[in-house]
C-alpha cells in the first residue's frame, strides 16, 4: 500500500506521515507481541517453579521408568532415548503410510476414470464412503473392530516357517547379523543406493544428450545390487535369518509388526488414499482432452496413454496437493495414541503422566512434528520445482 | 446502506458479547472469585480460591470431579445420571453443605486433567479414584481427605489361560493405562521378578477393555476394585464373571479418597469430616432408615447428631448446619450402606469388605471421635 | 458477516448431478443391456479380470455390511443410548426442552437460508438467460430425495432404532419446520428477504441462547452430537476474525508484522491438532497467572480449535486476497481511499466472496477433526460412542463396532451432504471461479 502523499508537497505532520506511522505501527505491534510472549513465559516459569517442576531439559537424562513394547527401551533408559524411540516409530508409520497411500490412492484415482463401469463406481463408492469419516474413527475401527477380532490370540498363533501371526503382532523373519556388523551393512546399503541413483542420473543425462533409451530404473537397480553384492562379499559379514518363534505367551525373534502399528497404518492409508485418489482424478481431468485424443490417434494402448501422456502432465498439477496430504498423514499419525502405538506423542504423553513437566514435553513433540513437516515440504518443493522445469524446457 | 451496516455491526457486537457472557456464566467459580486471606499468603501453589464453601453456597451446587468410566464408583447410565460409590460421596458433601444431595454437578475428568481442574477451581472437590501419594500431596497442590477406599493394584487374567500365579505370566503382554503409577509398578514388577512382561498401554479404559477381551493382552493390571468391576460385568458368552480370575498378589497400596485444593483448610476439613461421619455412623449403627429420630443415651451419639445436653453441638468445623450429619446419612446412608449399595458382595462387583471394614471388624476404618 | 455469506452460500434448488462423472464414451446408438455389459464390464481380458476381482470385493463388502446392519449388529445399545449420543449428560436430563427448541430454531434458520438460496439461484439463472425448469411435484420430491437421501437414511435409522413413536413425531416436526421456513423464505417481501442472512444468524444465536441463557447450561456441560456441531461451528466462526487478521498481516508490507504472522501460521500448520489440544488440556494452567481460574474442558478444547483453525482460515483468506485483481487496489488508491478503507471496502469483500467454498471445505474438515477432542476426554459423539460400550448392560460384548458405526454414519451424513451441496452451490452461482 503505497504512501498516499505525493512527493514535493509540504511534509504532513508527524502523526499523519505514513513513513513515520509505518515504523511506529510495526514497533508497537512487535512490542505487543513480545510483551505477550514475555508474560506467558513469566507465568510458565513461575508455575513450573511453584509446582516443583524443572524449568530446563535436564530431566531428559533421567531414566523414564517405563517399558516401550517392541523396542529396547527398559525402565532405566534415559528419557531422551525413549522419546527418540517414539520419533522412530512415528517415522516408521508415516514413511510406510505415505508410500502405501500413494500407491492405493493413484490406483483408486485412475479407477475412478476407468472405462469399466464397476471399477468406476466401486472406486467412487470407496472415495465417498471413506473420506467423509474422521481418520480417528478409521484407526479405532481397524484396530479394535477389525484386527483384534480377526487375528487369533497368542496361544493360537498362526505359525509358519517364517512368521508368527497373532493379534498382538505379526512377526516375520528378518535378516540378522549374529556376529555383529549390522552397521557395516547399513553403510553398504547406503553406498549401494547412492551408486544406483548416480548411475540412473547418468543414464538420464545421456538420454537427454544422445536421445538413446535410458532404461535408468534397470541400470540403477542393477548397479545397486552389484555394488551391494561386491561389498557384502568383501566385508564378509555373517548374515543369518532371524525366525520368530513362540514359547508360551512370548514370541521371540523376527521383526514384529504390532497390531496397534497395523491399525494406525491401515487407518491412515485407507483415509489418505481416498484424498489422494480425488487429487489424482482431478489432476487427470485437468489435462486437456486433446492430449488424450492425440494419444488415442497415435494408437497408444490405454496403459501407454496413461503412462506416457496423461500421468506425466497430471503429475505437475498433482504434486502440491499430494504433498499436503503427506503432511496430513504425518500429522495424523499422532492419533496412534488412541490405540496404544508408541509414537512420539504417546511416549511424550506417558512421560508427562509420570510427573515430568508438560510444557517442555509438548514443546518437544511439536518440534518433532514441525521438523517432519518442514522436511516433507522441502523435498516436495524440490521435486515440484524439478518436474515443473522439465515440463517447461 | 448505512443503517444496514449498523445493524450488521451491532449484531456482531451483540453476538460476541452474548457469547462471552454465556461462556463465563456457566463457570461459576470465575465470577465468585474473591481473593481471601487463606489463598494469598500460602499462595504459591496456584490454588484458585480460598473460600470454596462460600463459592459453593453462593452457586447452590457442588461441582464434583469424578472419573465417570468405572462402574460401581462413578459411571454415567442411559438416563445421564452418574451413580456409584464416588458419586455418592459427592452427594454426601452436597447434602452436608447445601442440604440437598442432588445439588451436584458432576464433571468427568481424565487422569491428567484432574489436578489441573482442581487447582484451577474448575471443580470444588475431586473424588476420582485418586491414590494418595506424597508427591501429589506435596507438589500437585492437593490435600487428601480420609481414605474412602483401600485398594491395591492387582492383575486379572482369563480363567482358561492356565495362569494362576505371577510366575505363569512369563513373557505375557499386559494391558495397562499409560502414564499411570500402575504402569510404573508393572515395570518394576516385571524387572524385579524377571517376568519379561510386555506392557500394552492405552489412553482409555474402553480401548483397553476391548483389547483385553479380544486377547491382545493376557493380563490386565489396575486397581483391584476396578478389575472386580470389569469381572462382574464380563459377558456370559465369554464365560461370565467366572471366566476371569484376579490373581492373589497385590502389587501396591492404593488408598483412594477425596481431594481438595491446598490452602483452604476449612473446606478440606468439611470434606474430611463428611467421610468420617459416614464411617462413624456405621460404627454407631445409624443408617439411612433410622437416622431420623434416632435416639440414644450415649453422649457421643448425641453430639454426633448435633445435640449435647439438650443444646446444639457445633465443633466449629464450618458446616452451615449442626445437623449436617443427619442430612448426610439420610441422603446416602452410612459407609456400609454406600459400600454395599455400589460395590459390596450383593452388587455385580461383589467386593468383600476386607480392609474397608470398621476397625472393630478387622478393617482399617477408624473414625476420630466427634467431640 | 452473517448476511454477506448467507446470501450466496446456500444451495440452489434445481437439481444438477453432483461432481462431474468421468467422461462417458460417446454413445452413438442406444445399447441393449447385453451390449452395455460387454462394453462397460468385459471389453478386454484385463477389463474382465478387473470386473471379476472388483465385483467379488464389492459383493463381499456389501454382503458383510448388510449382514452387520440387519443380522449380526446388536443395536440395542444405540437405541437405549440415543439421548446420550445426542446430548450426553445434558444436566437435568428429564427436561430436554431446551435442546429441542434449539434444534428447531437452527433447522428454521437452515430452512430460511435454503429458501433464500433458491431465490438467488433463480435470479442468477434469469440474468444468465437460462430457462427455469418447471418440475412436477413428484419430480421435485425425487430430486430432493436424490440429494438428501443420506439425511433421510439417518432419520430413518434413528427413528427405527430409538423405537418410540415420539421420535418419529419429532423427526417429522423437524422436517416440517425445515420445509415451512424454506417456503416462508420464498414468499418474503424483497426488503426482508435481502436480510435473510441476518435473520438466520439471529436464529442461530437464539438457538445458542436457548441452551445457555436464563438458567440454561454453558457449553462446558454439553456433549454428544450437540457438542460436535458446536465445536465445528463455533470453531470456524470464532477463528474467522483471527484468521482474517493473520491473512492481512501476512500480506502486509510491514516486515515485522509479516514475519510474526508467517511464523504463527506456519508453526500451527506444521503441528497436529492433537498437540494443541493437549497443550490446552494439560498446559493452559501453566500459561496463565497462578491466581487465574483456568476454564473448563470444553472451553479449553475450543481455544485449541480456534488457534488451530485460524491458521488454516488465514491461508484460505490469503488465497482470496491474492485473487483480487491488482487493478481493484489501484482503482481504490486512485479514488483516494486510505489503505484501511481500501482493504475494508474493496479488497476484503471480494476476497471473502471468493473463499466461501474453501471455507466450507475447512468447516467439513474441522467437523471431522472435532472427533479428536474425544482423546482429551471430552464427550462429543465419538467420545460418547466409546464410553457407552462400557455401560453395565453392554460392557464386554464387543459393541464398539456398532457404536462406532453410528458415530461414523453421523459424521458421514453431515460431511457428505455438506460437500455435495457446496459443490452444487459453487457450480450454480459461479462462486470461487476466477
Amino acid at each position: 500500500m503505497a504512501a498516499s502523499t505525493t512527493a514535493g508537497g509540504p511534509r504532513p505532520p508527524l502523526w499523519r506521515d505514513v513513513r513515520v506511522l509505518r515504523v511506529v505501527g510495526q514497533i508497537a505491534f512487535a512490542i505487543l507481541t513480545v510483551a505477550f510472549l514475555w508474560w506467558i513465559w513469566g507465568n510458565l516459569t513461575d508455575n513450573l517453579q511453584s509446582r516443583n517442576l524443572p524449568t530446563g531439559f535436564d530431566y531428559l537424562s533421567q531414566p523414564g521408568g517405563f517399558i516401550v513394547q517392541y523396542s529396547d527401551v527398559t525402565s532405566s533408559t534415559p528419557i531422551w532415548k525413549v522419546i527418540l524411540t517414539g520419533v522412530k516409530n512415528t517415522l516408521l508409520v508415516s514413511a510406510v503410510g505415505i508410500v502405501l497411500a500413494t500407491v492405493i490412492g493413484v490406483l483408486i484415482g485412475i479407477g475412478r476414470l476407468s472405462n469399466n463401469w464397476l471399477v468406476r463406481k466401486g472406486s467412487a463408492l470407496y472415495v465417498e464412503a471413506v473420506r467423509n469419516i474422521p481418520v480417528l474413527v478409521w484407526i479405532i475401527f481397524f484396530f479394535s473392530a477389525l484386527l483384534l477380532p480377526v487375528l487369533p490370540v497368542v496361544e493360537e498363533s498362526v505359525t509358519g516357517d517364517l512368521f508368527v501371526a497373532n493379534n498382538r503382532a505379526i512377526s516375520v523373519a528378518g535378516p540378522t547379523t549374529p556376529s555383529g556388523g549390522a552397521g557395516t551393512l547399513w553403510l553398504l546399503g547406503l553406498v549401494a543406493v547412492l551408486a544406483g541413483i548416480a548411475v540412473a542420473w547418468w543414464r538420464t543425462r545421456r538420454n537427454v544428450r544422445t536421445g538413446q533409451p535410458h532404461h535408468r530404473v534397470i541400470w540403477g537397480l542393477l548397479t545397486a545390487i552389484v555394488v551391494f553384492a561386491i561389498g557384502f562379499v568383501v566385508a564378509g559379514v555373517d548374515v543369518g535369518l532371524d525366525r520368530p518363534a513362540r514359547e508360551g505367551f512370548a514370541v521371540t525373534g523376527g521383526f514384529a509388526l504390532s497390531t496397534p502399528y497395523l491399525g494406525v497404518l491401515i487407518g491412515l492409508v485407507v483415509y489418505t488414499a481416498s484424498h489422494i485418489a480425488e487429487i489424482v482424478r482431478g489432476s487427470i481431468l485437468a489435462v486437456p482432452k486433446g492430449q488424450q485424443e492425440a494419444a488415442q490417434a497415435l494408437a497408444l494402448s490405454g496403459f501407454q496413454r496413461m503412462r506416457y501422456v496423461i500421468l506425466p502432465q497430471a503429475l505437475r498439477i498433482m504434486v502440491p496437493p499430494t504433498a499436503n496430504q503427506y503432511l496430513n498423514l504425518t500429522k495424523n499419525s499422532s492419533l496412534a495414541i488412541a490405540v496404544g502405538y508408541a509414537d512420539v506423542m504417546q511416549v511424550v504423553k506417558t512421560v508427562i503422566g509420570n510427573g515430568r513437566p508438560a510444557p517442555q514435553n509438548i514443546a518437544i513433540a511439536m518440534a518433532v512434528y514441525l521438523a517432519f513437516s518442514l522436511t516433507i515440504s522441502f523435498f516436495t518443493n524440490l521435486y515440484n520445482r524439478r518436474i515443473q522445469y522439465v515440463g517447461r524446457s | 446502506m448505512r443503517t444496514r451496516k449498523w445493524i450488521k455491526l451491532s449484531a456482531i457486537v451483540l453476538a460476541i458479547g452474548l457469547l462471552a457472557s454465556a461462556c463465563s456464566s456457566d463457570d461459576g467459580p470465575d465470577e465468585d472469585e474473591t481473593a481471601t486471606e487463606g489463598g494469598t499468603d500460602t499462595g504459591q501453589e496456584g490454588e484458585a480460591s480460598g473460600d470454596t464453601l462460600q463459592t459453593v453456597t453462593d452457586r447452590g451446587t457442588l461441582v464434583c470431579g469424578v472419573n465417570g468410566a468405572v462402574p460401581g464408583f462413578s459411571f454415567a447410565d442411559e438416563e445421564g445420571n452418574i451413580t456409584g460409590f464416588d458419586a455418592d460421596y459427592c452427594r454426601a458433601v452436597a447434602a452436608a453443605v447445601l442440604g440437598d444431595p442432588d445439588a451436584v454437578e458432576f464433571r468427568q475428568l481424565t487422569a491428567e486433567q484432574r489436578f489441573t481442574a482442581l487447582q484451577g477451581g474448575e471443580i470444588d472437590v475431586l473424588i476420582r479414584n485418586t491414590t494418595w501419594t506424597a508427591t501429589r500431596d506435596g507438589s500437585e497442590g492437593a490435600t487428601f481427605a480420609t481414605t474412602t477406599f483401600y485398594d491395591g493394584q492387582g492383575l486379572m487374567v482369563k480363567a482358561d489361560s492356565g495362569v494362576s500365579e505371577l510366575a505363569d505370566l512369563q513373557g505375557a503382554t499386559v494391558c495397562v493405562l499409560s502414564g499411570t503409577t500402575t504402569e510404573l509398578n508393572l515395570t518394576t514388577l516385571s524387572e524385579a521378578e524377571g517376568l519379561n512382561l510386555t506392557p500394552q498401554t492405552f489412553e482409555d479404559n474402553e480401548t483397553l477393555q476391548s483389547a483385553f477381551e479380544q486377547g491382545q493382552c493376557q493380563a490386565w493390571t489396575s486397581d483391584k476394585s476396578q478389575l472386580a468391576a470389569v469381572k462382574s460385568n464380563f459377558p456370559e458368552e465369554q464365560g461370565g464373571p467366572d471366566g476371569l480370575v484376579i490373581l492373589e498378589d497385590t502389587i501396591s497400596k492404593e488408598p483412594l479418597g477425596p481431594v481438595t485444593r491446598d490452602g483452604d483448610s476449612q473446606w478440606s476439613q468439611i470434606v474430611d469430616w463428611v467421610v468420617i461421619a459416614t464411617i462413624q455412623a456405621e460404627e454407631f449403627g445409624i443408617n439411612q432408615g433410622n437416622v431420623e429420630g434416632f435416639s440414644s443415651d450415649s453422649p457421643d451419639v448425641q453430639r454426633f447428631l448435633g445435640q449435647s445436653e439438650g443444646e446444639a453441638f457445633d465443633p466449629g468445623l464450618g458446616f452451615p448446619s449442626t445437623t449436617w450429619t443427619t442430612d448426610v446419612i439420610s441422603a446416602v446412608g452410612n459407609y456400609g450402606e454406600i459400600y454395599n449399595r455400589h460395590v459390596g458382595p450383593d452388587t455385580p462387583l461383589g467386593l468383600e469388605r476386607g480392609l474397608n471394614n470398621l476397625w472393630t471388624e478387622g478393617g482399617l476404618l477408624y473414625a476420630p471421635p466427634y467431640r | 458477516m452473517a448476511d454477506t455469506t448467507a446470501d450466496r452460500d446456500m444451495a440452489a434448488e434445481t437439481a444438477m448431478p453432483g461432481p462431474p462423472d468421468p467422461p462417458e464414451r460417446p454413445q452413438v446408438a442406444r445399447l441393449t443391456p447385453m451390449e452395455w455389459v460387454r462394453e462397460n464390464l468385459f471389453s478386454t481380458w484385463y477389463d474382465t479380470l478387473m470386473t471379476v476381482v472388483f465385483g467379488a470385493g464389492l459383493v463381499f463388502a456389501i454382503y458383510r455390511g448388510l449382514r452387520f446392519l440387519f443380522v449380526t449388529g446388536r443395536w440395542e445399545i444405540i437405541d437405549r443410548n440415543m439421548t446420550n449420543l445426542m446430548v450426553w449428560l445434558w444436566p437435568n436430563r428429564p427436561d430436554l426442552l431446551r435442546p429441542w427448541v434449539a434444534l428447531f430454531l437452527m433447522v428454521a434458520a437452515v430452512g430460511l437460508l435454503a429458501g433464500r438460496a433458491v431465490r438467488v439461484a433463480a435470479t442468477v439463472a434469469e440474468e444468465a438467460g437460462e430457462p427455469i425448469e418447471e418440475l412436477s411435484w413428484r419430480e421435485n420430491a425425487l430430486r430432493v430425495l436424490g440429494r438428501f437421501w443420506p439425511f433421510v437414511m439417518l432419520l430413518v435409522f434413528i427413528g427405527w432404532y430409538s423405537g418410540s413413536p415420539e421420535t418419529w413425531l419429532m423427526e417429522l416436526l423437524v422436517v416440517v419446520d425445515l420445509l415451512a421456513f424454506r417456503a416462508l423464505a420464498l414468499r418474503l417481501p424483497k426488503a426482508v428477504a435481502d436480510r435473510t442472512g441476518l435473520i438466520a444468524g439471529l436464529l442461530f444465536l437464539a438457538a445458542f441462547g436457548t441452551l445457555t441463557w436464563f438458567g440454561g447450561h454453558g457449553w462446558d456441560d454439553w456433549g454428544g452430537l450437540m457438542l460436535t456441531i458446536f465445536l465445528a461451528a463455533g470453531g470456524i466462526i470464532l477463528s474467522f476474525p483471527l484468521g482474517v487478521g493473520l491473512a492481512l498481516g501476512r500480506r502486509s508490507s510491514f516486515p515485522i508484522v509479516r514475519t510474526i504472522c508467517v511464523t504463527y501460521i506456519e508453526l500451527i500448520r506444521g503441528v497436529p491438532l492433537i498437540t494443541l489440544l493437549f497443550m490446552a488440556s494439560i498446559m493452559l494452567g501453566f500459561f496463565l497467572p497462578s491466581d487465574f481460574n483456568s476454564p473448563a474442558g470444553v472451553t479449553r478444547a475450543l481455544v485449541a480449535i480456534i488457534l488451530f483453525t485460524a491458521a488454516y482460515v488465514a491461508e484460505i483468506v490469503r488465497g482470496g486476497l491474492q485473487s483480487v485483481p491488482q487493478g481493484q487496489i489501484e482503482a481504490a488508491q486512485a479514488v483516494g481511499l486510505s489503505p484501511l478503507k481500501q482493504t475494508r471496502l474493496i479488497v476484503l469483500p471480494q476476497a471473502l466472496r471468493n473463499v466461501i467454498p474453501a471455507l466450507v471445505g475447512q468447516f467439513i474438515s474441522l467437523l471431522k477433526d472435532t472427533s479428536l477432542v474425544a482423546i482429551i476426554g471430552q464427550f462429543e459423539i465419538l467420545g460418547v460412542a466409546r464410553r457407552i460400550t462400557n455401560q453395565g448392560d453392554f460392557a464386554g460384548q464387543g459393541l464398539l463396532a456398532e457404536t462406532l458405526f453410528f458415530a461414523a454414519l453421523v459424521y458421514w451424513v453431515l460431511a457428505y451432504t455438506m460437500s455435495r451441496e457446496s459443490q452444487r452451490l459453487e457450480k450454480r452461482l459461479g462462486v470461487g471461479e476466477r
